[in-house]
């Protein structure tokens, strides 16, 4: 089975947000909602580096586990996802999250945010597959068209890598080689400890976005 | 809400969702929750929460009925030109797919690119004709818009001639609509047109062109994979062409290149830089002769190239031996070791790649910097080898094939002058009476530089960086019958020129004001006129299709996505419209098919290869170009070249020039004065354009010649005469030498010339030294002079700016009379601008895309933390930034560490919708104010223009900045 | 016999101490993860990237594009640990806590039986609380109730509802909880405030709590101990409500509006604290209700009419009782007295 991951190369993102607007445009994602955000370490001096983060899928999601109302779920692809009709908009998984993926489209008195939302790997939620349905709660469903994520699939610089895990670590690896330096990546261990990993999959395994 | 087919003039349906004139996040977020379907807006309130969250309409749903279809286009924000799958469903835009097989981009984009799709929506544009009458927006049909605007301008032109009614064109054209353009105003009768490239590349153009023969990038983005080390002066292609990063990670990742970096601002390109250069802004030519200095102190110039293919080098070295590694530092400010590494890396890591934006061509002394560079790349024998080259990064998507189209008030299409010869071959491919075409012009004569009369219509018009003193100059000083009375904003932001207290006051003296644009504009709005004022809505190249050139030279084929929305029509249908209106609607479209007042887009194309000699647009055939747009897969994403397929051999997009006739089937040529090919394979040399000697120096290469080439040395340009002294007269077919009798190759209208030069393996441009030194410049060798507005006031008297000069375009133009007077005490800030990756331009187009907008919602200015501290200004908090010309904007202040250096602000150039504090939302047409608004920072950029292409000086300035 | 009393003086305190050690021991350590630095179990990669992920790791904060409180906040480490205190501490602890007070109580209910009233009930009955305080004490009871129960709902509900009610019908159930929850825990503020005012004069500490308190109160020795209108356990047990629920609804407040930019991890503590002040006065108030219904027989008729019987008050709070004997003989309207002797007399009581 895939295990899908994201990988965000410090060395080539250059903050161009493109995976940003890629995950609106995709998603219809409504302003004030930003699945995916890029964030600058030293901006504006020798040291500046930029990763592109969102939901990263944990293998041990601590969104999951604060839950109040268990409405997570991890897909046989290894993507962590939600129910938003059983959501009640806690906020919980926000604050137990490291990469601040989950995101509320309010924040008004009463502890109102509405339903949470966040980077569901372009593999839509527990509704049928492509329906409208799904599309109107959680968006695309790149993933049950064999497609992935379009934020990494439109990067400008191949600097986010979304896919089978297997085959992330294998375009970072040679990356890596030609650099002529190990690498480390982002996320790697928070997000993936424990991870098993077998090869039969579907459509999706064995793809990544962001060769070269 | 369902996107629905915005299309036809009922008005319920042409109402924007979001109407709020006013946008807070709030509201926004409310509204966007009805109107984008949002996904995570559903069921956001209280009670509904403990329903099911409710299931709105999405507004694209992947399983209507029906595949969507996937259409071939190319992003039309910037010069990349990236490869984009829209997918349609009944007429609908619903997604956007990467094109992962497109040999530019591979399916990547930036935060613009990957929101085009977001032109599907245009919540936010102009919707319909619309007038201003008593202070008011009025809707009107495009009939009598036309007819009314025709009408004034037709009594304008009887009152002041046609010069009085300016044609501000636009790098947003396609090349259909920017040749039908400049075709449009040679029939209206003026030079007085002109488009963006004046204001971006200009000074490149003129510069690189006059050093060796084309003005143009001359390889491309993905040659940069070839290279071996990689130089950026004045440019941050991260933020300004985010996916050309692709490429250069290539070239630094595999082949270990080095990639220096040199500008005044730490830029996100810099942040990914082996070496990073610091200047003080203005100082290029100092810089670059100081790396220069060590390349010739330590030997290591290409000491053969310059024998064989420059001319003029001697007289560089002795200019460049006037900087001193001292003299460099006291002016640019960067120190020996630091320059010396620069050069050393450059040196050693052959072949290097040059590459310049913005941060050198808009000075002053623009095409002294640009010069300058081309020395450099010729000194090392960086040019004409893959992975070498000037990559000159081009700005819009068109800006390119817009200025080969002679969208500029200097020339022709091609390059091809306004002399008389110039506007003959153009009758002759227009298929026009040249006699009536030059009764079209005003028959005056006013005096050019040097105190000759000329006519009008071989006099260079206003260049749009001055198209405001066309109005308020003196009627006296202008070289023509009368101002500048009627304007036409065609595609065209004005926030990004300079003076805009003085634009404000041209855009109220003006009789009639037109806008032709996708968006208002800020022209509809920073004036504060109360009639007079039309806004025609333009459909964006999405709505219809057509060749586009990118910054490698390429060109390629756009699909069109949807039907134009609401009102809007396409360009070139605008201008059949108005040319009818005008008198010349039959001419203009002589050969061309006209369908409900459409030209044809192929018979266009068709006509421009008939006509582009000079620069090889001839052999890229609507045909060929789709085929290529159809096989995009078949092309390699370093070479270009195809491997196989329909287009076997061609390079993607037959990178001008690409010879002769479609049916030579010339490849393009990746990379210009490459000699280790055959010219029939796109090889070349360096273009033999100014002429064979001059004061008995052999002008010619000597000892170089492109590969398979019969005359095995230099040559002069073909022609006719040349052919018959080669005895190669008699490879023309008959029908050949019928038009080719008496013509050279740029106006042998059969090809004929061209396709026997190739055949003999020779350029038919001849092959010629390139020049370091331009003897028809104001300065022959690139030297450095102070900006008008300079900070170092102890430099001017030993590098000042030029003598004023009493017609230079048409108008007097200004230099020491300005640089004479010390500002510094007042304003004793340096202020330059920049790029944002989120917006384009003057950010119109982009300001209203919400997914963009978002990102960037306040203007700012970058400040070093010394002057914020020592103005008592903190980060976040509003300042006052005002310039020597009294200009004054009210921005956010970023204080940086070390992001600018202390004494130099930095802003972005995409802003508008706030003037000298007030916002002007509310001027907006109801609906179509863009949801980011911000003063301009061009409100308070000052006077300056380059001293040949009058390219604005907006990259060095004077500030002073106040709390607010 | 001065020898004895300070033994036995020495004893108590030590038993105070411990006592209040015990419950600032269970108020501090949860925190402790949060004040020692958490070690992420999957251990680090040396790797060229380090300074990028130290300076992350350090919590320098960048800056996005992207507009938020914490945008710029790469990686939040504290979510962890937030995590770990919910999940593995204030979950089972809490539940722990509350579950071995309630066994306590129900083992000493069934060892111990009710208190009777000393001597049998006399069928006269005396005035203890007036109709507005026993509003405001019902109106605060409701209200608690209302918040403990959505509280516990959503706090443990995932564990033992959802195998009831599914997930769907889980979720419509703790939606509602949440809703109230939010709606009506600021009106708690309100009920607190009432408590204070209403009751704060005779909560302040007296001559005499000290030994009812060394005492026992007299539950576990049978001795009657003397005592005002409220006794010492009374005392410990409003201001455990008070400074409980004064950082319940502080906290409560940073979680419920978060409209004043507070950021995630301002967010964590006040759930962290929200959670430990809810349990432990959730918990207390097992031991307040037992003792006033099912403990001590007589006691719930001052809630419930606001009259208890008078051998009731002069075994439980004699000191009270002869306060309002007193000032009965020296007023006019008995209907009146409880009230207003409780009040007019409670500083001078002190000398009694």
């Amino acid at each position: 089975m895939a295990r899908m991951k994201f990988l965000c190369d410090a060395e080539r993102c250059i903050e161009c947000n493109a995976c940003v607007t890629a995950c609106k445009n995709e998603n219809e994602v409504p302003w004030g909602v930003n699945r995916r955000r890029v964030v600058t370490i030293h901006d504006g001096s020798p040291g500046e580096r930029s990763l592109s983060v969102a939901c990263m899928h944990c293998s041990d999601a601590p969104c999951a586990a604060v839950c109040p109302v268990d409405c997570f779920y991890t897909t046989d692809d290894g993507v962590v996802l939600h129910d938003k009709d059983i959501c009640i908009g806690c906020g919980y998984c926000f604050y137990a999250c490291p990469f601040g993926a989950p995101q509320f489209p309010v924040a008004e008195a009463f502890g109102q945010r509405g339903k949470m939302d966040k980077c569901t790997f372009c593999a839509g939620g527990p509704l049928p597959d492509n329906s409208p349905e799904e599309y109107s709660k959680y968006g695309a469903n790149r993933l049950a068209e064999g497609k992935l994520p379009l934020c990494a699939e439109m990067c400008a610089t191949r600097a986010l890598i979304a896919g089978d895990g297997d085959t992330v670590s294998d375009i970072f690896r040679e990356r890596v080689t030609w650099r002529g330096s190990s690498g480390f990546a982002h996320g790697w261990g928070v997000a993936y400890k424990n991870q098993h990993r077998d090869s039969k999959g579907k459509a999706v395994e064995g793809k990544a976005a962001g060769g070269d | 809400m369902k996107l629905v087919k915005k299309q036809g003039s009922n008005a319920s349906t042409a109402q924007p969702a979001m109407l709020g004139a006013t946008i807070d996040r709030r509201t926004f977020l409310k509204q966007s929750g009805i109107t984008a379907g949002g996904v995570a807006a559903a069921g956001t309130l209280s009670m509904s929460m403990m329903k099911k969250a409710s299931a709105t309409t999405a507004a694209r749903s992947p399983t209507d009925e029906g595949n969507p279809e996937q259409i071939r286009t190319i992003c039309t924000h910037c010069s990349v030109g990236c490869g984009v799958y829209a997918e349609v469903e009944n007429g609908v835009w619903t997604g956007q797919e990467p094109a992962f097989d497109h040999p530019f981009n591979k399916g990547a984009h930036c935060a613009k690119g990957a929101s085009v799709r977001e032109h599907g929506h245009g919540e936010r544009r102009l919707k319909y004709p619309t007038k201003l009458v008593n202070g008011k927006w009025v809707r009107v049909s495009w009939d009598e818009a036309i007819n009314e605007i025709g009408d004034q301008m037709l009594s304008i032109r009887e009152q002041s001639g046609p010069d009085s009614i300016y044609w501000l064109g636009s790098a947003k054209h396609n090349n259909e609509q920017a040749y039908l353009f400049s075709k449009f105003a040679a029939f209206a009768g003026t030079n007085n047109m002109d488009h963006q490239a004046r204001i971006c590349h200009s000074t490149t153009v003129a510069g690189v062109a006059n050093t060796w023969g084309y003005g143009a990038m001359t390889n491309s983005y993905n040659d940069i994979h070839n290279s071996k080390a990689i130089l950026i002066i004045g440019g941050n292609p991260a933020e300004a062409h985010p996916v050309s990063l692709q490429h250069l990670f290539r070239a630094t990742e595999r082949n270990n290149a080095p990639l220096i970096v040199i500008d005044p601002r730490f830029t996100r390109t810099a942040a990914h830089a082996d070496q990073y250069v610091r200047l003080r802004p203005g100082t290029d030519v100092p810089v670059v002769w100081g790396m220069l200095w060590h390349i010739f102190e330590n030997g290591w110039e290409d000491k053969e190239f310059i024998k064989q293919r420059v001319y003029g080098m001697d007289e560089v070295r002795a200019e460049v031996a006037r900087w001193t590694p001292d003299e460099v530092e006291r002016v640019s400010g960067v120190p020996e070791e630091t320059i010396k590494r620069a050069a050393q890396t450059m040196a050693e890591h052959r072949p290097g790649t040059f590459i310049w934006c913005m941060g050198g061509t808009q000075h002053t002394v623009g095409n002294n910097n640009t010069r300058a560079y081309c020395i450099f790349q010729l000194a090392l024998g960086n040019m004409g080898v893959a992975g070498g080259g000037t990559n000159i990064f081009r700005g819009h998507d068109n800006v390119q094939g817009a200025t080969d189209f002679g969208v500029l008030s200097h020339t022709l299409p091609g390059y091809y002058g306004l002399s008389e010869g110039a506007w003959k071959h153009w009758a002759k491919v227009w298929d026009v009476d040249y006699d009536w075409l030059s009764s079209q012009f005003d028959q005056g004569s006013y005096e050019e530089a040097g105190g000759k009369p000329a006519k009008p219509m071989n006099t260079k018009g206003i260049p749009v960086s001055r198209w405001i003193d066309g109005i308020l100059e003196d009627k006296a000083n202008i070289a023509q019958k009368d101002n500048v009375r009627a304007m036409v904003l065609w595609g065209h932001a004005p926030n990004s020129q300079t003076r805009g207290p003085e634009m404000k006051e041209a855009m109220e003296k003006l009789d009639l004001m037109v806008i032709i644009d996708p968006y208002p504009t800020a022209s509809a709005v920073m004036q504060d006129r109360s009639d007079g004022v039309y806004l025609l809505p333009a459909a964006t190249q999405f709505e219809t299709y057509g060749s586009v050139t990118a910054s490698n030279r390429s060109l390629q084929w756009r699909d069109k996505v949807i039907d134009p929305l609401f009102e809007s029509l396409p360009d070139h249908t605008i201008m059949y419209k108005f040319a009818k209106k005008l008198g010349f609607g039959d001419e203009l479209v002589k050969n061309i098919q006209v369908t409900d007042d459409e030209p044809l887009i192929e018979d266009i194309t068709r006509e421009f290869n008939k006509g582009m000699w000079t620069i090889g647009y001839t052999g890229q055939s609507p045909e060929r170009l789709k085929e290529h747009q159809q096989n995009w897969h078949t092309f390699d994403y370093t070479s270009l070249e195809a491997k196989g397929g329909p287009a076997n051999g061609d390079y993607y997009g037959m990178p001008w020039p690409c010879w002769g006739t479609a049916e030579m089937r010339h490849p393009g040529s990746p990379n210009l004065y490459d000699t280790s090919k055959e010219v029939a394979r796109g090889g070349l040399n360096f273009r033999a354009r100014f002429g064979v000697e001059r004061d008995g120096v052999n002008l010619l290469a000597e000892g170089s010649w492109s590969k398979g080439a019969e005359i095995k040395d230099g040559y002069p340009e073909f022609s006719a005469d040349v052919l018959k002294k080669l005895g190669w007269w008699d490879d023309l077919t008959a029908e050949e030498k019928q038009l080719a009798e008496g013509k050279n190759w740029k106006t042998d209208r059969s090809g004929g010339i061209q396709r026997v030069a190739i055949k003999h393996g020779c350029a038919p441009f001849g092959n010629a030294k390139a020049r370091a030194v331009v003897w028809t410049f104001p300065d022959q060798v690139p030297i450095h002079r102070e900006p008008l507005y300079t900070s170092r006031r102890d430099l001017v008297e030993k590098y000042p700016t030029y003598a004023d000069r009493k017609d230079f375009y048409r108008l007097p133009t200004r230099y020491e009379s300005i640089q004479v007077k010390d500002y510094t005490g007042d304003y004793p800030l340096i202020m330059t601008s920049g790029r944002l990756v989120e917006y384009e331009g003057g950010g119109d187009e982009t300001r209203s895309n919400p997914w963009l907008a978002e990102l960037q919602q306040d203007m700012f200015a970058e400040i070093n933390i010394v002057d914020a501290n020592n103005n008592n200004i903190k980060d976040g908090e509003q300042m006052w930034l005002e310039g020597p010309e009294g200009g004054r904007i009210k921005i956010m202040a970023k204080v940086t560490q070390e992001g600018v250096a202390p004494g130099v602000v930095w802003m972005p150039f995409h802003f508008a919708g706030h003037f000298e504090g007030r916002d002007l939302r509310d001027k907006y047409p109801k609906g179509s104010d863009p949801y980011v608004l911000g003063e301009a920072c061009n409100t308070a950029f000052t006077y300056g223009y380059d001293s040949v292409t009058q390219m604005q000086e907006t990259k060095c300035s004077l500030c002073r900045i106040t709390p607010a | 016999m001065a020898a004895q009393t300070r033994t036995a003086n020495r004893h108590h305190r030590i038993i105070i101490w411990s006592l209040l050690l015990l419950v600032a021991a269970t108020l501090l350590l949860p925190l402790i993860p949060y004040a020692m630095d958490y070690v992420d179990p999957s251990g680090t990669v040396p790797n060229p990237g380090a300074d990028l992920w130290r300076d992350v790791r350090n919590g320098n904060i960048g800056t996005s594009q992207v507009l938020g409180v914490d945008a710029g906040v790469l990686i939040n480490d504290n979510g962890e640990r937030w995590r770990h205190f919910r999940m593995n501490q204030l979950i089972p602890v809490g539940a722990m806590f509350m579950g071995s007070v309630l066994a306590l109580i129900v083992l000493f209910y069934l060892v111990r039986g009710p208190l009777r009233i000393q001597g049998g009930a006399t069928g006269k009955m005396i005035r203890r609380f007036s109709v507005f305080e026993r509003t405001t004490h019902w109106f605060t009871v409701g209200l608690f109730w209302l918040l403990a129960l959505t509280g516990l709902i959503l706090l443990y509900g995932r564990f033992v509802l959802i195998p009831v009610l599914g997930p769907e019908g889980f979720g419509l159930t703790a939606s509602a909880c949440k809703e109230a929850h939010n709606l009506f825990g600021p009106m708690f503020l309100v009920a607190l405030l009432m408590m204070f005012f209403t009751f704060v004069k005779d909560n302040i500490y007296a001559r005499g709590d000290m030994t009812w308190l060394l005492k026992g109160g007299g539950m576990l020795g049978g001795d009657h101990v003397s005592a005002g209108r409220f006794n010492a356990g009374e005392k410990i047990w409003f201001w455990i409500a008070m400074i409980g629920g004064a950082v319940l609804i502080g906290s409560g407040f940073v979680l419920d509006f978060a409209v004043f930019g507070q950021g995630r991890e301002v967010m964590a503590i006040s759930h962290v604290l929200h959670g430990i002040a809810a349990l432990i006065v959730i918990t207390v108030s097992f031991g307040h209700i037992y003792l006033g219904t099912a403990g001590v027989e007589g006691t719930i008729g001052s809630m419930v009419n606001g009259e208890v019987d008078e051998a009731w008050a002069k075994s439980h709070h004699d000191r009270w009782y002869a306060e309002v004997k007193a000032a009965e003989g020296g007023g006019e309207n008995e209907e009146s007295a409880g009230g207003t002797a409780a009040t007019g007399v409670a500083s001078p009581a002190r000398d009694a």
